[in-house]
């Protein structure tokens, strides 16, 4: 599942993949893909924003199977006990067959919507409710105690029978939820874009607590929780628009540390490994170590674009995707880059979309009608390849999506 | 009445030997994905001082000054200002030179990207003058202070307008919030009380209208897609 296990740690078993060999296979879909792959059984399993959702063969990247929905699969399937279960903007949840990509059950949630706002970001007409152009992910499922538990666009985070399919519980928040949510010692953790995290029991779906993160209620840049949490040795680590990573008390919901980044989005879902939190930010483009404990920090250092991908650790190696097209490699100790891998659409480059040492070339990214702007640098992103995808490492093949439509196996 | 006509034909010729890049330019320039339509006006002030402006539909820029404009014989360059410019990617600019056969091949330049345009004489140059700041009244020289609020904490502005001796006016910005930042004014205007100031490249524009007892200018600080109102009070 998203993250590599219903508690969002980012850690695989995997040896990391310090030096970068060949393009093992990459898979081709209709359209881009912004899902983190998931590994079972020989099986990678992603969505398309194409609206399939597929079953790849991770050894030669022959299509397995694929399943059409009815909207965008920009979400994590997470797999148990053959089933594979994923969400679509089609307003549907889907309980698939992981052999066959048979229907097992469909679960219908009151509708998906993007995060939306008059003037959000500054865009005009103010006066008109825009979707947040950034709102790029579904909330990815986890399994646990025999239910499947995903968020909505419909403000609910609902728990499903896996068995039957059947609603055991839905539990309301303020708006949009498409964080995943994760699971640790009978509690589900998710955040909303009602700008509050919450902690339900994972039994009844009553709320444990909640905390509240920051709060834009002029432009509405500011708030929201679209980075999905980890949870680890009862503390609760999550990013948030407002600019902050969060650790919380997982057993309370009580502050610990919170860690500031002038302004810009966390999205990226840290990655916690032996007493270290790894994260990286959007605008700023920074790539962050902190102490799991203090939330001091421990290494930060300049990247070229933004960061929507999640870390992904894997022994000594660190490996997180950028939006502009480039999948890096680090060392875990010292955050000293390996190796960097860059799609063939980022290197094209198409609209100078970024400068020629790979940063977003903020003018002619930005570039277009007054203040429409927004929505059509978000369309100039998704062109060149960006990876918005969550790395997926197992035998030291790394697994992730690109918005040019491929699945890639790096080896 | 032939000698009336040589001399003009002469004149006219030695006009365009001596300023052969003057006119207004168009072609297109290609940068992957996309080509857009690029015109180019250049001429000579009164003051014998090249001047030029840039247009691309398509990319935001109409009538953008061309600054630092540097023509030496055939050879032209320059930057644009106010347009395709960022506080990390620098400014755009242009480096072109009229070939034999009187076109003007060069290249557009952008954040280490390198686009080829050739272009041709269209017409007579409509170069676009960029707005001059205005003197303001002596109601408004001074130092003003105000505060605006902006994710949930507050900005402390101080401004200070002076009047120049032949520019028009000039202004101080001072913004102080968790870093104190200056950002350059680039213009000033006040017409019957009301002020405007920019500071384009930082994405400001302040503007406000002086009260009754001068004593205040009530007006909206826009900061990129923020619109914050900021009242600004003399200081004693």
């Amino acid at each position: 599942m998203f993250r590599g296990n219903p508690a969002h740690s980012g850690v695989y078993t995997s040896a990391g993949p310090r030096q970068f060999h060949r393009i093992k296979w990459k898979f081709p879909t209709g359209d881009r893909i912004v899902s983190s792959p998931v590994l079972s059984d020989g099986a990678i399993y992603f969505g398309g924003d194409d609206g399939n959702i597929y079953a790849v063969e991770a050894a030669s990247g022959r299509q397995l199977w694929k399943h059409t929905t009815g909207g965008p699969v920009p979400c994590t399937p997470a797999i148990d006990n053959g089933v594979v279960y994923a969400t679509s903007y089609d307003g549907k949840f889907y309980a698939l067959d992981a052999k066959t990509g048979g229907v097992r059950w469909k679960f219908a949630t009151e509708g998906e919507r993007r995060f939306e706002a008059k003037g959000i970001h500054g865009l005009q007409p103010k006066n008109q409710t825009i979707a947040d152009p950034w709102d790029v992910f579904l909330s990815s499922p986890i399994v646990a105690q025999g239910a499947v538990y995903f968020g909505s666009g419909d403000g609910n985070l609902y728990a499903i029978d896996t068995a039957t399919g059947e609603l055991r519980w839905k539990f309301q928040t303020g708006d949009v939820v498409h964080a995943s949510p994760a699971y640790d010692n009978g509690t589900v953790f998710v955040g909303s874009w009602d700008s509050y995290f919450y902690a339900v029991d994972a039994a009844t779906g009553k709320e444990k607590w909640r905390f509240h993160g920051g709060e834009d209620p002029t432009v509405h840049n500011q708030v929201g929780f679209q980075s999905s949490p980890a949870v680890i040795d009862g503390v609760v680590y999550t990013g948030c628009r407002d600019a902050q990573v969060y650790a919380l008390d997982a057993a309370t919901g009580k502050e610990k540390w919170r860690f500031d980044n002038a302004l810009s989005w966390v999205i990226s879902s840290p990655a916690v490994n032996q007493g270290k939190v790894y994260f990286a930010t959007s605008d700023s483009s920074l790539y962050h170590v902190a102490d799991a404990a203090t939330g001091k920090s421990v290494l930060k250092q300049q990247d070229k674009a933004y960061m929507f991908s999640s870390p992904a650790i894997a022994g000594d190696v660190v490996v997180i995707g950028v939006l502009n097209g480039t999948l890096q490699a680090r060392d875990l100790k010292t955050g000293e880059a390996l190796w960097n891998f860059e799609t063939d659409k980022s290197k094209e480059n198409k609209g100078w979309v970024l400068t020629k040492d790979r940063s977003f070339n903020e003018p002619f990214l930005y570039h277009s009608n007054w203040r429409e702007a927004p929505l059509v640098a978000a369309d100039r992103q998704f062109g060149i390849g960006a990876i918005f995808s969550s790395p997926l490492i197992s035998d030291g093949v790394i697994y992730f999506g690109a918005t040019d439509g491929y699945l890639y196996a790096l080896e | 009445m032939r000698v009336v006509i040589l001399l003009l034909f002469t004149s006219a010729l030695t006009t365009y030997a001596s300023t052969p890049v003057a006119g207004r330019w168009e072609g297109s320039v290609q940068i992957p994905g996309s080509a857009f339509n690029l015109i180019l006006d250049l001429d000579q002030s009164a003051a014998r001082e090249w001047i030029g402006s840039i247009i691309i539909p398509g990319l935001g820029v109409k009538g953008a000054p061309l600054t630092e404009l540097a023509i030496n014989d055939s050879a032209v360059s320059g930057t644009i200002k106010g347009a395709l410019t960022g506080p990390r990617t620098g400014n755009t600019s242009i480096k072109a030179s009229l070939t034999s056969d009187g076109r003007l091949n060069g290249e557009l330049i952008a954040a280490g990207n390198i686009a080829s345009f050739a272009l041709r004489r269209t017409g007579s140059p409509q170069v676009e003058l960029p707005p001059k700041s205005t003197v303001v009244s002596k109601n408004f020289v001074g130092e003003w202070k105000g505060d605006y609020e902006m994710d949930g904490y507050p900005r402390h502005v101080t401004l200070t307008l002076a009047n120049g001796e032949s520019n028009g006016a000039t202004a101080q910005l001072t913004v102080v919030g968790k870093r104190t930042n200056e950002p350059v004014v680039d213009l000033v205007l006040e017409e019957n009380g009301f002020l405007t100031i920019q500071a384009h490249d930082f994405g400001i524009t302040y503007e406000g209208r002086l009260s009754k007892e001068l004593d205040s200018v009530k007006g909206t600080f826009t900061l990129g897609p923020f619109e914050l109102p900021l009242t600004l009070r003399r200081t004693p």
